[in-house]
């Protein structure tokens, strides 16, 4: 199907049917699950689809709507339900449509040796990978493994002229396995996710982490609740990166609803930290040459040592903010109104190994798990579970579960006092390892 | 894919994190927000008519069973839904989502091949039959059983249908509530309210000689508030959700639903750091019941006990639990969130005791657990949607209502924390280990409730938990909610007013 040139007709249809502007965008993918479990296949999941959404303003009314059915009849219903309901949203001069016509050069995004590479081999990299991680003794039961792949291409068009198009893939493999010692039971999973299937990394290497995350936590011990430091594992950068993110979106930031709407260009974290938002990296997970609404993405310094620099907007909530958009408009498919959101977000390495973090460390909890909800964005607080290993000494004593960690989102920043070199940029959302001087640690 | 646990949450979040994860496609993970991929009564159209008729599912079932397997399933879905915005008092947008696809799927001995397609159209359908037969490549096929027409008992009665509501009335309650959210205190800044609103049609067909269809209705209605206080400020939030047609705000106004979100925002702006470790906590009769939800319900779902890696594994008919501990998941509680008429695959929906006075007597299946496990239907195989296979899902879960008085708990509890109300929480079904994120909490001094404390975390391991409830109030009262496991659910969860002894509390300061 021409869908470059049906997103650019479906435009001039939506001012047809009464919109004074139109977007539309076009998503097409193809997708593929396969799950193993004891060397077997349990479940492979494939399909194809397509869908639109439809942006429509009315005298600066704004509504949308979306379709999967590609029926002329069902396309044309689809619009005039957004140009009705139009008639019901509250005007805003800000409603706008973004009229940039360039695009970033991401660098290469789309991998078609994914879709070239038969099922069969796909199926034995999920077996292999499992039987490598069974292959430890302590290892006794596989919870599955699994390959999984897709392609997506983006269609977008408006009616101030802009016509953009996308193409992505990704594919990622991995495992998850348990520990059993008497009555304990210990999970643990890895998985390793690409644009490209040449760059994915070795079965060994994912199985490996795979079973070192479930039996190293066996025989875990409670501590007393305490102050102490606390060092961040790579895993659980987005406890802590989470919570900024949501804070740093500008709608947010205008409604008063984020801890650090009032704090730009400020001191928010130690001299430490820098945190960067990436839409450009090549080969990146979170890169893409134009955003949810087609504006160009950038690389944006969001905190620079600690000083915050940077909040985020897509076109209407810049207008509103009086900015100009930061290209993070952001879609969880083509159902979706454009929101706010990261591409590649890290925090910068620092100089310290992560050997020499632990090793500095008299007492404190080398957090590798946490749940909940991390920073709540509004409030600054944070509270979450907390599992990894107790620190004593400079040395990894033994492991820990069942602890909870919590703090202010300020005191957290402002006492991370030392950064790791040991950033992976593969990951779209991610820190190296670093440490907070002291938090309130609940144990026995 | 990385395993994050399984999850509940009291409203629908935005999910870019998660999109990150799974590396963009969006086609592939679950569309967003409240617009959620809707779609529409399309009975008029082509496409949608044609897969109602019985001759091509019949024809789609037959070849998806060509290359060998047991059991092949077609089911049809289409789903108009609404979504209405209201932010600082502005009507910010109104989303509408038209969807429409079909799924097959083949089960052969524990290994399941499935396919969808959003065009219904006989061809697609094969083809979708044809890689989904995948997986049964050379084994001994089942023929199929002619199609017969199955009809099911309904738990869902409509008086004021979806569709025969004007948008003018769907406004008109968002202002309601907007209105009275803003008057209840000077303290409320903002409010936003959520209106989604959805008719789901389905159509389930197998080698069984099934043939079922029927509609859903469902509404979802949220208010979040903003207070603001001195040096704080908190986000309230309360939600009415029930499959049902529109007189739900006829029995719950909107302006209660406000007015109760606001309150949350006010009481929550004189909130003090939470004390931190292990204390016993009483807990509210409603939406707590989420706590067992996550953490004895997930691992009592029958996919991970086939697989023998959930906690419950080999525990059937053992004590698992105190006395006073009974669990039930009720999918025909009229009208309720998690209510249906029948599960995604057709199984008639059920009362199902899962925890009988402490003792284990059911796990939740679906139609491959039940075969696997060698045990009944219980009718919670649930799918999101026609992009996921069915998987074994709760329903309405919660405690069952015990002889303590809720004022007679709290007397009798000298120190701890009386949690109102909690967010959502995760867990991890092969460890138990679950966590839950509390939003309305008080300290509990000598048999009080008195100073509001801020959002804590309460974490701990399933089976300690239910062996340590020691007391449950006859008070039973539920709450709306969204399951993620893999895919998500609406749900119910529900309890009376019980306490727990001994629960790890992450506060932020230490305990005097």
């Amino acid at each position: 199907m021409d869908y470059k040139g049906l997103s650019e007709q479906l435009v001039k249809k939506c001012l047809k049917l009464g919109a004074d502007e139109g977007e539309v965008y076009i998503e097409s993918g193809r997708n593929l699950n396969i799950r193993v479990r004891n060397g077997e296949v349990e479940t492979v999941q494939e399909a194809g689809a397509h869908g639109v959404g439809f942006r429509v303003f009315v005298q600066k009314r704004m509504a949308f709507s979306s379709c999967n059915d590609f029926s002329d009849k069902a396309l044309e219903a689809s619009i005039e339900s957004a140009v009705r309901f139009a008639k019901n949203t509250t005007p805003d001069e800000n409603n706008v449509l973004p009229d940039d016509k360039g695009i970033t050069k991401a660098g290469k995004l789309y991998d078609s040796q994914i879709s070239q590479t038969p099922m069969d081999k796909k199926i034995e990299m999920a077996k292999k990978v499992e039987k490598l991680a069974m292959k430890d003794t302590r290892i006794t039961r596989s919870s599955g493994a699994g390959y999984s792949e897709g392609e997506e291409e983006i269609f977008l068009a408006n009616s101030n002229g802009l016509s953009k198009s996308s193409k992505i893939s990704t594919c990622s493999y991995g495992v998850y396995v348990v520990a059993e010692k008497g009555e304990q039971k210990s999970s643990g999973g890895e998985y390793c996710s690409r644009r490209f299937f040449a760059d994915l990394k070795p079965p060994e290497e994912i199985a490996e982490k795979a079973a070192k995350e479930a039996y190293e936590m066996l025989d875990p011990q409670m501590v007393k609740t305490q102050k102490a430091a606390v060092i961040f594992d790579p895993d659980v950068a987005r406890a802590i990166l989470g919570g900024i993110l949501s804070a740093i979106n500008g709608e947010r930031v205008l409604q008063g609803r984020s801890f650090l709407a009032k704090k730009m260009n400020q001191k928010i974290a130690s001299e430490l930290v820098t945190i960067i938002d990436d839409g450009t990296r090549p080969k990146g997970l979170g890169s893409k040459p134009f955003d949810g609404e087609g504006v160009p993405t950038q690389k944006r310094i969001i905190v620079d040592k600690g000083i915050l620099k940077g909040f985020m907007y897509n076109t209407i909530v810049a207008k509103r903010a009086g900015v100009k958009s930061t290209g993070n408009a952001s879609r969880s498919g083509f159902a979706s109104l454009p929101g706010i959101g990261a591409h590649n977000f890290y925090m910068k390495a620092g100089e310290s190994s992560r050997e020499e973090i632990i090793k500095k460390t008299e007492k404190g909890l080398l957090l590798k798990g946490v749940t909940g909800y991390g920073i709540a964005p509004v409030s600054g607080n944070f509270s979450g579970g907390a599992s990894g290993f107790w620190v004593e000494n400079g040395k990894i004593a033994f492991p820990v579960r069942g602890l909870t960690i919590a703090g202010s989102a300020f005191e957290m920043f402002n006492n991370i006092d030392m950064v790791g070199d040991d950033i992976d940029l593969t990951r779209s959302f991610t820190a190296p390892t670093f440490r907070i001087k002291l938090m309130q640690i609940g144990g026995k | 894919m990385k395993f994050r646990g399984y999850f509940v949450e009291d409203i629908p979040r935005r999910r870019f994190l998660q999109m990150s994860l799974k590396g963009g496609i969006a086609l592939a993970a679950t569309p967003a927000l409240m617009s959620e991929l809707l779609s529409y009564k399309g009975s008029e159209k082509a496409g949608a008519k044609l897969a109602l008729d019985p001759q091509i599912l019949k024809k789609t079932i037959k070849r998806a069973l060509e290359k060998g397997g047991e059991f092949a399933e077609v089911y049809v879905e289409n789903r108009i839904s609404r979504s209405i915005l209201m932010e600082e008092s502005k009507f910010k947008s109104g989303v509408f989502a038209l969807s429409q696809g079909a799924g097959v799927r083949v089960i052969s001995g524990d290994r399941t091949g499935y396919a969808y397609t959003d065009d219904i159209t006989e061809e697609k359908l094969m083809n979708a039959a044809e890689v989904g037969s995948f997986v049964a490549r050379g084994t001994k096929a089942v023929g199929p059983v002619d199609l017969k027409k199955a009809k099911r008992k309904s738990f869902i009665t409509v008086k004021l249908p979806l569709e025969g509501v004007a948008d003018e009335k769907r406004l008109e309650i968002m202002k309601r509530a907007n209105q009275a959210a803003l008057d209840y205190d000077p303290k409320i800044k903002m409010a936003s309210i959520s209106y989604y609103d959805e008719t789901r049609g389905r159509t389930v067909a197998n080698s069984e000689g099934l043939l079922l269809s029927d509609e859903l209705p469902l509404l979802f209605f949220i208010v979040q508030t903003l207070g603001v206080g001195k040096d704080t400020r908190h986000m309230g939030r309360e939600r009415l959700s029930r499959h049902s047609g529109f007189e739900m705000f006829d029995e719950v106004s909107p302006e209660e639903v406000a007015r109760t979100c606001a309150r949350e925002s006010v009481a929550m702006l004189e909130a003090k750091d939470a004390p931190a470790g292990i204390m016993d906590i009483v807990m509210q009769n409603g939406w707590g019941g989420v706590l067992v939800h996550e953490a004895v319900g997930h691992p009592l779902e029958g996919d991970g006990i086939a697989r023998k890696t959930g906690v419950f594994t080999g525990k059937m008919g053992q004590k698992v639990a105190s006395d006073v501990f009974t669990m039930v998941d009720d999918g025909t509680l009229p009208n309720f969130r998690g209510t249906t008429n029948f599960d995604d695959e057709g199984t008639q929906m059920k009362r199902n005791v899962l925890i009988k006075d402490g003792v284990l007597v059911k796990y939740m299946t679906d139609i491959l657990s039940a075969k696997q496990l060698k045990m009944e239907r219980t009718g919670n195989g649930r799918r999101e949607s026609f992009r996921y296979i069915p998987i074994p899902r709760m329903t309405n879960t919660f405690i069952d209502k015990g002889k303590d008085k809720p004022e007679d708990i709290l007397a009798s509890t000298k120190k701890g924390l009386y949690v109102q109300s909690l967010s959502g929480g995760s867990v991890n079904p092969i460890t138990g280990m679950f966590n839950f994120t509390c939003r309305e909490s008080y300290l509990i001094e000598d048999g009080k409730k008195t100073t509001p404390v801020k959002g804590a975390t309460l974490i701990g391991s399933c089976l300690d938990v239910i062996a340590n409830v020691d007391a449950v109030g006859d008070d039973l009262a539920f709450g709306p909610g969204i399951c993620g496991k893999g895919q998500e659910a609406e749900v119910s969860a529900g309890q009376p007013t019980v306490r727990i002894r001994g629960i790890n509390v992450g506060g932020s300061r230490a305990r005097r």
